[in-house]
């Protein structure tokens, strides 16, 4: 018969065991890890992520899965896990440029580029709407029937083409 | 056959160069007979690319691995389509492929323009050759396709070719390059008449209704093809997605937005006479970021699963690059005064307006996309390290253009021409204000806690809302005057305005397929290790494993899962995800296995065989919420682009030039 002590370590051990089944074996059954793995870039030249790589025992995102979980279940947290990452493999480990110095750049500049194009389409449409209300009056006083031909047009242009 | 191949090549690289000069000089010097021989030596070219692209499919289809590229591209094993589709699935065949497309369009413009725009046909003619004249030199003397294999004093052939990646051989990679190409390539057409139309200072805009019809056709092609490859990505790669915002389809999608552009801007010129310099700048624009692209692919500057491998071609790319830059700068520079608008901007709420930010919100796109794809190669000049510059990056920076680019498709329609009032706007956004905020609502109520999802939702409604007003209040006048019943006078006012009403249906399918892209926002996946006999459930679906086998044939070894996907008990299908190890590349592919559905996507995907249990298979499963709206979408704007290549029942818009030009015939006559 076994003893108590026996009794506790076989409950313990089905229930690690349960746990293992339920949770799944591989890495990327955590969920955890499948999002810290969707946060870096595979070297394997699948060009996918750590999570997405498909490739056959693939040499890098394998071992990174496998060393994404043990930090996960160290109880890591996700930037010191990233940190750690960044400082095995490299910048180009990361999917996204790190916000921090030159790198700003990447994510300010179409941004920039847009308020750039607003700015200038706000310039046309100054100099323009100056420009028309003298134009306007001058034509209207000149010629009262070619504002009816300019309604007219405004007309046609809005019932039947775009 | 090879050395007839590589002679026809070397031909019809002599015919282009006569064809550039025979145009050029019989322009200038007015001599008819010259530029006519220029323009059959076209014809003379495109038969001989015809010859040596039939060469080369011939030694393809016939596994003839005395030829290098067939060795390298193909083996016994592959099925025939597939042995076809080698010509474009290596650098030199693809290439290849390039000139004969560019020869084909080159002749069928020639040909049905034949007795229209003389000024001008010669020097469009000489500036497709140009182009013609530069991938042939590639073909020629850079990436040759008919070298053979030698060995010893001899030519020799393998027992077998090293086959065509399998990730290529599924049935969308057999069309989506060609179709692709059939974009890349078609869009220099549109560029040759701007520049003829520059060169020769052509009187009006005719140039731009010959194109029109030229640049719709394009990036029809150009839409499909990047649509088919997302299709492939979906299908093939074995974790859902259809865009990774890849380098290499990045490049697909920068011709295609500044086309996009065109589209809508040149409408300004036809209608108004306005933004002249700018539709060439748009024009040149997707011209130079074919190229570009093209130059992205090939030359390896960055890494992509699509790239071909590294090659010397970079720097050719970019000394013609920086050639016809160059050259489009400087005559864009001297037309100035002839690209001078005939009309200026009258007010902010007007269509006017509306064009030019829907042209500004599709550049910045394109920046924003090329910024991304090139910050890697910036960064490691100017900090001397790499970067990568993924997905995350390209979703934080675009979904938030998109969207806007999205309220103004709903915008557009809702504005008159030259001004509008704010009693006039506030009218026509009452219910598409309605039908945003409502959508919103049920978006919120059924749960979604995502921002940019909702607001897309919103913004899917918003513009559904204009599109299908601009139907009904057309429809219904059709009725009302000729007894008609809703649907046969939405079809008749249709065909009364292709362009116009087509045009709303391409809007209906970017509208579908945003409902598609914001579902990614509701993702599911679960990765489990399973015997047969397991059972897991994700999403509401409970998944049985019935059944794992494995086997081989001559190209490939298999390992195949049979699992049943139910739902409240019920069984809804049997999925059969499989994983294939082909035996001559030893490199592994997914045949995922998909139950498709308008609501969500249930997918599985045979990751491999455990390595840490025995006899344990490692099935991904995932959800996909609305992803097939973007295949729908893609339909919807596919048919839309083929309702606007339908010529108009009734003709309604003339270009502005021929008005004022008819008009101006009328003053005359009349004094």
């Amino acid at each position: 018969m076994p003893n108590r002590r026996q009794w506790q370590s076989r409950i313990l051990a089905a229930f690690v065991a349960a746990l293992f089944l339920a949770h799944g074996a591989t890495p990327l059954s955590n969920d955890r890890v499948r999002a810290l793995g969707n946060m870096l870039h595979c070297k394997c030249g699948c060009h996918a992520s750590v999570t997405e790589c498909n490739m056959l025992q693939c040499h890098f995102s394998d071992p990174v899965r496998q060393e994404l979980l043990t930090m996960v279940e160290a109880g890591r947290s996700n930037d010191d896990i990233l940190d750690t990452m960044v400082g095995k493999h490299g910048k180009d480990v990361l999917r996204k440029p790190p916000a921090e110095g030159f790198y700003m750049l990447s994510y300010a500049m179409p941004y920039v580029g847009l308020a750039a194009g607003l700015a200038l389409i706000g310039l046309l449409l100054r100099f323009y709407l100056r420009r028309r209300p003298a134009a306007a009056l001058a034509a209207g006083e000149a010629s009262p029937e070619l504002n009816r031909y300019q309604a007219q047009i405004d007309k046609d242009l809005s019932d039947l083409d775009s | 056959m090879e050395t007839l191949g590589a002679l026809a090549i070397l031909v019809a690289f002599c015919l282009a160069i006569y064809s550039v000069v025979a145009s050029v000089v019989g322009a200038m010097t007015k001599r008819p007979y010259l530029t006519v021989s220029g323009q059959r030596a076209v014809y003379g070219v495109f038969a001989l690319l015809t010859v040596a692209s039939g060469i080369l499919v011939y030694a393809l289809m016939t596994s003839d691995f005395r030829f290098a590229y067939v060795a390298a591209r193909s083996n016994l094993a592959m099925p025939a389509v597939y042995k076809f589709a080698a010509w474009w699935g290596g650098q030199e065949g693809s290439l290849l492929l390039w000139s004969w497309l560019l020869s084909f369009y080159s002749a069928v413009v020639l040909l049905t323009n034949r007795r229209k725009l003389r000024d001008m046909m010669p020097w469009v003619t000489a500036i497709l050759m140009f182009t013609q004249v530069f991938f042939l030199t590639l073909n020629a003397f850079v990436e040759p396709p008919f070298q053979m294999l030698a060995v010893g004093r001899g030519i020799t052939a393998v027992a077998d070719g090293q086959g065509l990646n399998p990730l290529l051989q599924y049935w969308t990679m057999a069309i989506h390059p060609p179709t692709l190409y059939l974009g890349y390539v078609g869009f220099i057409v549109p560029f040759a008449f701007a520049m003829g139309s520059l060169i020769t200072k052509q009187p009006g805009d005719a140039w731009i209704a010959t194109t029109r019809r030229w640049t719709l056709i394009t990036w029809g092609c150009q839409s499909a093809g990047v649509l088919l490859g997302a299709g492939w990505a979906y299908a093939v790669l074995g974790w859902g997605g259809y865009w990774g915002w890849d380098p290499v389809e990045n490049a697909s999608l920068l011709p295609w937005l500044t086309a996009t552009a065109f589209l809508h801007s040149v409408m300004m010129q036809e209608k108004k006479g306005m933004m002249k310099v700018w539709n060439m700048v748009l024009v040149s624009a997707t011209f130079f970021l074919c190229i570009f692209g093209t130059f992205l692919t090939r030359s390896g500057i960055v890494s992509s699963v699509h790239a071909f491998a590294q090659s010397s071609l970079g720097g050719w790319f970019l000394g013609f690059l920086g050639i016809t830059i160059t050259m489009t700068v400087i005559l864009i520079v001297r037309r100035l005064d002839y690209l001078k608008s005939e009309t200026h901007l009258e007010s902010v709420l007007s269509r006017e307006s509306s064009f030019l930010f829907n042209n500004l919100i599709l550049l910045a796109s394109t920046f924003a996309v090329l910024w991304g794809t090139m910050f890697p190669v910036l960064t490691e000049w100017v900090m001397g390290e790499k970067i990568t510059v993924g997905a995350p990056f390209f979703n934080k920076v675009n979904i938030p253009i998109g969207l806007f680019l999205l309220f103004l498709t709903g915008v557009g329609p809702l504005i008159a021409w030259r001004r509008s009032s704010w009693e006039s706007l506030r009218r026509a956004f009452y219910w598409p204000a309605i039908m945003f905020a409502v959508a919103v609502a049920i978006s919120l109520a059924m749960g979604s806690r995502h921002f940019y999802a909702s607001m897309s939702f919103g913004l899917c409604a918003f513009v559904t809302a204009t599109i299908l007003m601009e139907f009904y209040k057309g429809s219904r006048a059709i009725a009302g005057k000729s007894e008609m019943n809703m649907v046969r006078a939405a079809i008749e006012l249709t065909h009364r305005n292709t362009r116009r009403y087509g045009g709303y249906l391409v809007h209906m399918g970017i509208v579908i397929m945003f409902i598609g892209f914001s579902g990614a926002a509701f993702n599911k996946d679960t990765t489990r290790e399973v015997v047969v006999g397991d059972r897991f459930t994700m999403g509401g679906y409970e998944f049985h494993v019935d059944k794992i086998t494995d086997g081989d044939n001559p190209n490939y070894t298999w390992q195949h899962a049979e699992v049943g996907v139910y739902k409240n008990g019920a069984l809804l299908q049997v999925l059969k995800p499989e994983r294939r190890v082909y035996l001559v590349t030893e490199q592994p592919t997914s045949e995922v296995s998909i139950r498709r559905r308008l609501n969500e996507d249930v997918y599985l995907n045979f990751a491999g065989m455990s390595t840490t249990e025995e006899h344990k298979a490692i099935i991904q499963a995932y959800i996909f919420p609305l992803v097939s709206w973007i295949w729908v979408g893609s339909a919807v704007l596919m048919f839309g682009t083929f309702v606007c290549l339908i010529p108009s029942k009734a003709r309604l818009s003339y270009p502005r030039t021929e008005v004022v030009e008819a008009y101006a015939e009328q003053k005359t006559v009349a004094k």
